[in-house]
């Protein structure tokens, strides 16, 4: 999956992949801090981006869930 | 209302006259793909082309459309209310239209707009703002069977003009005051210009190649035909996909369903097609049409006998042709319809 | 190909007239120019019908999970490898089918016919030993057959069957000629940016009409992603993210078990090329599991099984 985002053109930086255990939590919270600050260093995604609502797009601090 | 005659090299100017005050589309061959774009002079239209890929029925029906939306706040003034959408309806002045598209038309104003209950502003508010201005087929493809469904490739209903291509001018048949406004600085049309219109439509109609019989699916029985044992066989190939439906220029189902944002929502109509499962599955589980026969078997019968007997004799498809060339695995309506009325 | 047809024929009443079939699935001469008609024969009579020619672009083997009768199918290399892939996945018995089989020679792309003419109109295409004489509006014009075949056909690298119950006639070459690893995945070569607009474009005449997910015989989930409505992963509109996650997942999902038919470029109304997604696939697969599907009928499909070995240099 991570080979055919790349391939049509997606900033690789927005899929991660990790094996994380339930008894890794301190893993689990570096990973998610991790991936948390590259997806954000990435700023606002703008492919494959479904626009419903007319006020634009989520902000990325926006905890905003999109059905 | 006399008919008129447009000279090839007068074409720049009738189509401006068709823009003004609406935006002006025709068919335009790329190569592989025949579609609608807008055009502004005659260097943009082709008249040479056999019909569009896709049928216009997306200028009245567009494939995705946005009904209605609402807001999911208590607090708002205009939260929790659905507010529908301004219907997007522009004037469009649709050129060089096939005769089987327009009278596609006719029969989807039938279902569109039947009474007081049953009036789709989306689709009524597009057609009263759009003129067609048709272009009469001197030459059928061998997939058209037009004049087999109360149709023909000079067919006059559901066009506001007519274009005939007489060789070295244009025929243009008025045929509704709101077309009869766009050509009255044109000459009028001479008797020997209607007689080759005339020769034309006959040639044109003695070339048909592909013709079916449908008089004796109308004698029969509803229950008669939904039972024959036909069908057992001609689903069998049937992929169920939604090609037939979509090129179609007849039919119309949709989906309405609500898409949420955040607190914003909104309710939107797409295509749908009935070789679907989902069609017709009810939220209980149940599924009327759960079986790939029956629902085959719908669209034929739809088509060919349920429009018919609902719509005074109607014929829910008009010979275009374009399942026939489409259908991935050759599910060929000509012969279904052959098969029925045996 | 006319001997095909009649070893075809001989085969399928044959296995009709003993009881080894009760149906035996083929094609016979469709109704348009370039496309033969699948079809189901129940009868020796019936199979008289059947052809085998350069214009049997679907793939067969769709017909085949979810039946409960004994069928006979004419399939050519790549069909053979999906029979394969489907009763490895448990939707098709061996012990129910009979598979007649067809070394082949490629199919026909009724598109590139259509752009060698010039898009005039075409009312017949007839094939002549290694010449295509097509017949149309106001012309005849004679093509070479072997540019004319579909792309995947012309790189073919498993031309005869991997699983029969007798062949129509002598094995040909596995290999089409055309280099596969070439021409597989055109846009790797490009930039992001590139690849991305190449992808959209590729994608942005799509009506959803699902031809290419119906003609697939991987495709045989009682609910597809798509008809989901609990949760909706994919909105039905033709909003150009919704398009693209269709097309994006239905790759993915056929990961591991596609065997680049070609049948879903061949249904496509609107002639997209679904395949330079797909062929990325099935070359990554190929690279990282050293897998092509379809070929043994004891092997397990990477996707669908764990090896500590697997390659795991993306998993952080």
């Amino acid at each position: 999956m991570k080979n055919l985002l790349e391939y049509v053109g997606i900033e690789p930086g927005r899929l991660h992949f990790s094996w994380i255990s339930s008894a890794e939590a301190e893993k689990f919270q570096k990973t998610v801090m991790a991936v948390t600050d590259a997806v954000k260093a990435l700023g606002p995604a703008n492919q494959m981006i479904k626009q419903i609502s007319p006020e634009g797009a989520a902000e990325p601090d926006d905890e905003q869930e999109v059905a | 209302m006399a008919n008129k005659i447009l000279a090839k090299d007068k074409l720049d100017d009738f189509i401006a006259k068709l823009g003004q005050g609406a935006e002006v589309f025709a068919p335009k061959q790329d190569g592989a793909k025949t579609t609608w774009q807008a055009v502004s002079s005659a260097d943009d239209v082709d008249f040479d082309f056999v019909n569009t890929d896709m049928s216009p029925k997306d200028f009245f029906f567009p494939q995705t459309e946005c009904m209605m939306h609402f807001k999911n706040d208590p607090g708002a003034e205009d939260g929790m209310i659905f507010q529908a959408e301004e219907v997007i309806a522009t004037p469009k002045s649709i050129l060089n239209m096939r005769p089987c598209d327009a009278k596609a038309f006719q029969i989807l104003d039938m279902i569109f707009v039947q009474d007081e209950m049953t009036d789709d502003l989306y689709w009524r508010l597009k057609r009263e703002q759009s003129l067609i201005c048709g272009l009469a087929c001197n030459e059928p493809c061998p997939t058209c069977f037009c004049s087999s469904v109360n149709c023909g490739p000079h067919h006059e209903v559901g066009q506001d003009l007519q274009l005939v291509d007489l060789g070295d001018k244009f025929l243009v048949k008025v045929l509704s005051e709101k077309g009869e406004a766009k050509v009255d600085d044109l000459p009028d049309a001479a008797d020997a210009d209607e007689a080759k219109a005339a020769e034309l439509k006959a040639s044109a109609e003695a070339a048909m190649v592909s013709k079916v019989s449908t008089d004796k699916i109308a004698e029969k029985e509803i229950l008669e035909l939904y039972e024959d044992a036909m069908w057992d066989r001609v689903y069998e190939g049937c992929l169920n996909c939604g090609t037939c439906t979509f090129v179609c220029p007849t039919c119309h189902c949709f989906d309405i369903q609500d898409e949420v944002q955040g607190d914003y929502g909104r309710r939107v109509r797409n295509w749908d097609y009935c070789m679907s499962w989902l069609f017709t599955m009810h939220g209980t589980g149940h599924n009327p049409r759960g079986t790939k026969k029956s629902r085959v078997r719908q669209r034929f019968m739809h088509k060919f006998k349920y429009i018919p007997v609902k719509r005074d004799g109607e014929i829910g498809c008009v010979g275009c042709g374009r399942c026939i060339q489409m259908c991935p695995v050759n599910i060929d309506v000509r012969q279904v319809v052959d098969q029925m009325n045996s | 190909m006319q001997q095909r047809t009649e070893k075809i024929r001989e085969m399928a009443k044959q296995l009709l007239a003993d009881g080894a079939v009760d149906v035996v699935i083929g094609y016979r001469k469709g109704t348009v120019a370039m496309r033969e008609q699948p079809f189901v024969a129940h009868t020796p009579e019936e199979a008289d019908e059947l052809v085998w020619t350069g214009f049997c672009c679907n793939n067969l083997a769709n017909l085949m999970p979810r039946r409960e009768d004994k069928v006979g199918v004419v399939a050519q290399g790549c069909v053979s490898r999906n029979i394969v892939g489907l009763i490895q996945e448990n939707q098709v018995d061996r012990d129910r089918v009979k598979v007649i089989g067809v070394p082949c020679l490629g199919m026909v792309s009724k598109r590139k016919v259509e752009a060698a003419v010039d898009f005039k109109p075409i009312f017949e295409a007839i094939e002549d030993g290694d010449k295509l004489i097509v017949k149309g509006k106001g012309f005849e014009e004679t093509l070479e057959r072997k540019q004319m075949l579909r792309d995947n056909c012309f790189t073919c690298q498993h031309r005869n069957p991997v699983i029969d119950d007798g062949l129509v006639c002598d094995k040909v070459d596995d290999a089409a000629g055309g280099d596969i690893d070439k021409m597989a995945a055109p846009w790797e070569e490009l930039e992001a940016g590139e690849r991305w607009a190449k992808f959209n474009d590729t994608f942005s005449d799509c009506i959803r009409c699902y031809a290419c997910r119906d003609a697939c015989p991987l495709c045989y989930c009682h609910v597809c992603f798509v008809d989901e409505a609990k949760p909706q992963w994919c909105g039905k509109t033709q909003d150009t993210a919704d398009v693209q996650t269709f097309h994006i997942l239905r790759a993915f999902h056929c990961a591991g078990r596609c065997t680049d038919c070609g049948a879903c470029e061949s249904a496509c109304p609107m002639d997209i090329k679904m395949r330079l997604l797909t062929s990325k696939i099935e070359k990554d697969v190929r690279a990282l599991y050293n897998y092509t599907p379809g070929m043994d009928i004891k092997a397990t499909p990477p996707m669908s099984v764990y090896r500590p070995d697997d390659p795991q240099e993306f998993i952080k």
